[in-house]
């Protein structure tokens, strides 16, 4: 049915996001989601149980913001552990070597991705698909190396043990069975998905997914190339830097495996079994994929290869990811209603 | 003085000279259309205007006496000089709306938030794009309605001149029909408008002006009728006297 009007044209008062879900109904969801992970700590008695939980929440920071630059931006950043690796250096450097404070060095982790996302950008600015794949995965290589290099300050393939963990006034974060950790964790996913759903739905969100749908008419349209790249990429950087600098501060060590394409393979395999585009794809992706590999950890070598096989098939099935197979089903749900 | 003034502009993709010495000049609320046979220089003279996505190898180009050659198709953008794409183009996973609402926002840095919105709902309105649409994903429009939301994009940007890549290409007699009407009420606007196509009755429906591009060079420049009535156009670009007719 055509939508043209031929008549004589009205103009009525515009609504804020037309076909949108709105912003209450949005946050009222969120709310749910992280009451429930709120609660969990009630279901999953064990301190294990719990770490789990805790690599769920800093895989789909990281997850979710490599969305943003991936799956918003079609910026093929797999420079993306990179930034997360900073984060996990710069906290121990600053933390062990400097001295800083945990918490301020947490956040300073942040800026130092941020910093870093901004010196990966400025070769790939005008670069396309294959040649900004090349030039990223370089960049982490580079990190990598020079962080092997250092081995009088970094370690080398040592890396460096009894890093300052965080601290929440006495609290015994040692002997707590992971609490305190948890809710930090949960605090930063949550401040995370927050930064990420407000930049997605704002108008620079939008002008990010006008270059990715058509570079060449965004640009017609006023939109700089450089300007909302380079912002795509430092915002995606920020919260993936503060979640290498958790994880650092959570293990209390740092390697260099947090470089390694084993890393990267999981948490793209988050990103893409949760359906690009979401934000909320990655972190319920990271939710699924965890505990599916944990619950199959008595299959030993073969679990890997029934994790691969469900994403594969996942994938097959509904190229949208977990959140396209969820639309499908809602869809179905409402119609049968109807 | 001339709003567009294009001067000795020249573009070549190795040894061949797409866009070959091209000049001319554009009065400010006029229609002005190109016209040329396949791969006379047409678009490429479109794409080094706008800068998108490059710019012209020499030869100036001024809009509102200013040089834009060097500028990003961006900036070119911002300074009120907005396009159209052959190929039906829109952000397909964004909303009727909020394709609307980039134009009205970008290319217009003095707008944003609720004026931006009540920009991209007037643009929508004028080109005649139900409010109901509003919130559709573009992707999921017409080839038809794509044109049309292209064209409420660049009015929403409030742009000073419009330049218009093939508007009639892949539409029906009756859609061509509204798009010709839809071109007078933007140029109504006070909007000037540069116009390629290929439907010379579309063509010289509209335009004051028409020049005829030939393997990158300016056949003939004039008034649209005396135009196509030269032997050298009609032998290059219309093959036959009876369209001239």
């Amino acid at each position: 049915m055509s939508v043209i009007e031929t008549s004589a044209p009205t103009v009525s008062a515009p609504p804020r996001a037309p076909g949108r879900t709105p912003w209450m109904t949005e946050l009222a969801g969120a709310l749910v989601g992280l009451l429930v992970l709120a609660l969990l700590p009630l279901v999953v008695g064990d301190a294990y149980g719990r770490h789990v939980l805790i690599m769920v929440f800093i895989y789909a920071v990281v997850a979710s913001n490599w969305d943003l630059s991936l799956g918003y931006g079609g910026v093929f950043n797999f420079g993306h552990l990179a930034l997360f690796g900073i984060g996990v250096y710069a906290y121990s450097l600053l933390t062990k070597l400097a001295m800083i404070d945990p918490w301020v060095a947490l956040v300073a982790s942040g800026v130092i991705a941020v910093v870093a996302a901004v010196v990966v950008t400025i070769p790939i600015l005008r670069l396309k698909g294959i040649y900004i794949i090349l030039v990223t995965f370089g960049f982490a290589q580079l990190v990598m190396q020079v962080i092997l290099s250092q081995s009088d300050y970094t370690g080398g393939t040592q890396g460096i043990v009894r890093i300052p963990g965080l601290y929440w006034f006495d609290h015994n974060m040692v002997r707590d069975a992971k609490f305190a950790y948890f809710y930090i964790a949960l605090a930063m996913l949550a401040l995370s998905t927050l930064f990420l759903r407000v930049f997605v739905r704002s108008r620079t969100g939008k002008s990010v997914v006008a270059l990715r749908d058509n570079e060449e008419y965004a640009v017609s349209r006023g939109v700089s190339l450089v300007r909302q790249r380079m912002i795509t990429l430092a915002a995606s950087a920020f919260f993936t830097g503060i979640a290498g600098a958790f994880y650092a501060a959570y293990q209390r060590n740092a390697s260099v495996e947090v470089f390694g394409m084993s890393l990267a393979t999981i948490v793209l395999s988050m990103v893409l079994l949760g359906g690009t585009g979401t934000i909320y794809g990655a972190i319920i992706a990271s939710f699924v994929l965890t505990v599916f590999a944990e619950s199959m950890a008595d299959f030993g070598a073969w679990r890997p290869m029934i994790t691969a096989v469900l994403i594969i098939v996942v994938m097959l099935v509904y190229p949208g990811g977990i959140v396209g197979m969820l639309k499908a089903l809602w869809g179905l749900a409402t119609r049968r209603r109807a | 003085m001339a709003l567009l003034e294009v001067e000795n502009v020249a573009k070549a993709f190795g040894s061949l000279k797409a866009v070959d010495g091209v000049s001319f000049k554009v009065e400010a609320g006029e229609i002005f259309g190109i016209a040329g046979p396949n791969g006379s220089g047409k678009s490429t003279l479109f794409n080094t205007i706008t800068g998108i996505p490059f710019g012209p190898d020499s030869g100036k180009v001024r809009f509102d006496g200013n040089e834009i050659q060097g500028l990003a198709g961006h900036a070119i953008a911002r300074r009120g000089l907005a396009r159209t794409f052959q190929r039906e183009t829109c952000f397909d996973q964004l909303t009727v709306f909020e394709n609307a609402e980039i134009g009205a926002t970008y290319a217009n840095e003095a707008r944003s938030g609720a004026k931006a919105r009540d920009a991209a709902a007037e643009a929508l309105a004028f080109v005649g794009l139900a409010a109901p649409s509003w919130g559709r994903r573009a992707g999921e429009l017409s080839v038809f309605e794509r044109k049309i939301l292209m064209l409420a994009t660049a009015i929403a940007s409030d742009p000073r001149m419009l330049l218009l890549d093939e508007p009639a290409s892949s539409l029906t007699k009756p859609e061509i029909e509204l798009s010709v009407e839809l071109i007078r009420r933007i140029a109504a606007r006070g909007i000037t408008i540069l116009l390629i196509e290929h439907v010379l009755t579309f063509l010289m429906s509209l335009s004051q002006h028409l020049l005829v591009l030939n393997q990158g060079r300016v056949l003939a420049l004039g008034n649209p009728r005396e135009v196509i009535a030269e032997p050298r156009v009609v032998e290059a670009y219309l093959g036959t006297r009876r369209v001239a007719a």
